[in-house]
């Protein structure tokens, strides 16, 4: 004799729950959250080390680097002097919850105004793992298809900006910006869309306005 | 492969239900996927397959499989429409983004059969 059991229940219920604590944590202590996701070498990590140049002065910024093995990135990171912790994850292909929860004893979050946290390079993975952010940003550059997007509909769907990143070297690529843009419309109306490229600078500054604009926010609770 | 996490977490929530209701065994597990969740079926599975036999109730359980397409309402047009190709969540009728999700981002046990 057998029984049907109605559950209901979210499989990630355990992550969401968790990253509810987390995102509640960071809003008592007036914490701003950022949760970068891309594909490998996408330039993520040299946005990064931009975004630490122009705004660790005004802003008291941490770091989570999440990569499967190395501490590269926060070896990078650290050289900018902001304090940074690397998660190495091992073998898994995003970070959760819980990870964040520990690496959290790395930092002093009362100080902090900023919390970037630098996912693993994956665009499929990471997108079902809520964090706690405030934002998740995803960084996609011109030496890539522009139909990421569109192969990579959950991740672009979940974000709340997308970072075209490279963008000097847009003359010797078939990349068009505008089908890229059009593709993560089409799966994310409200989307903000910036244009970046950390080796000529440009877009920087719109790109570091931004940070600091959503931080401001976040932090003063409005 | 995140695929894997998601397995353990649902053999993780079943087994402990099943015992909960003091089944002696588990036999199916329905899960409802959307479009939009990112989950790849085939690959879960395997990893539901693969790994299941470490549960003592679980370990000879089906996993069932539902998607769910995305459904989008547009607030101009009022009107409900099924995301195309699944996922693309702009109006069909006026292809205007003005968008909101109804359904697809699920990712849901939806009930288990027990002995």
């Amino acid at each position: 004799m057998s029984d049907t059991i109605r559950l209901e229940k979210k499989v990630l219920s355990r992550n969401d729950m968790l990253a509810a604590e987390l995102r509640e944590l960071f809003r008592e202590k007036g914490v701003a959250v950022m949760n970068m996701v891309s594909s490998p070498g996408s330039g993520k990590t040299s946005l990064l080390e931009k975004t630490l140049g122009s705004l660790s002065e005004t802003l008291s910024i941490g770091v989570i680097e999440g990569d499967i093995q190395t501490e590269n990135d926060a070896l990078r990171i650290a050289a900018t002097g902001v304090p940074v912790h690397q998660i190495q994850t091992g073998g898994a292909c995003h970070l959760e919850a819980e990870m964040i929860r520990r690496a959290l004893d790395h930092f002093s979050l009362e100080d902090l105004d900023l919390l970037i946290i630098e996912n693993v390079g994956n665009l499929v993975c990471p997108s079902a793992f809520d964090l706690g952010e405030g934002i998740r940003v995803s960084v996609i550059s011109v030496t890539e298809g522009d139909d990421k997007p569109l192969k990579y509909p959950s991740m672009f769907h979940s974000a709340d900006v997308m970072v075209v990143n490279k963008m000097d070297l847009l003359p010797y690529t078939d990349f068009s910006v505008e089908k890229a843009v059009a593709g993560a419309r089409s799966l994310n109306p409200g989307i903000r869309i910036l244009e970046t490229s950390c080796r000529t600078g440009e877009g920087l500054d719109s790109w570091s306005e931004f940070v600091k604009e959503f931080t401001r926010k976040q932090v003063s609770g409005v | 492969m995140h695929e894997l996490s998601i397995a353990m977490e649902i053999l993780e929530i079943v087994e402990k239900e099943a015992l909960k209701h003091g089944a002696g065994a588990v036999r199916k597990v329905r899960l409802k996927v959307g479009d939009l969740s990112g989950v790849e079926t085939d690959s879960l599975t395997f990893s539901f397959d693969a790994i299941k036999g470490e549960k003592k109730l679980a370990g000879k359980a089906d996993l069932l499989i539902q998607r769910t397409p995305a459904r989008i309402r547009c607030k101009p047009c009022g009107a409900d429409f099924e995301g195309r190709s699944g996922f693309i969540v702009s109006c069909p009728e006026c292809e205007g983004f003005d968008t909101r999700l109804l359904a697809g981002d699920e990712l849901e046990i939806v009930d288990i059969e027990i002995d």
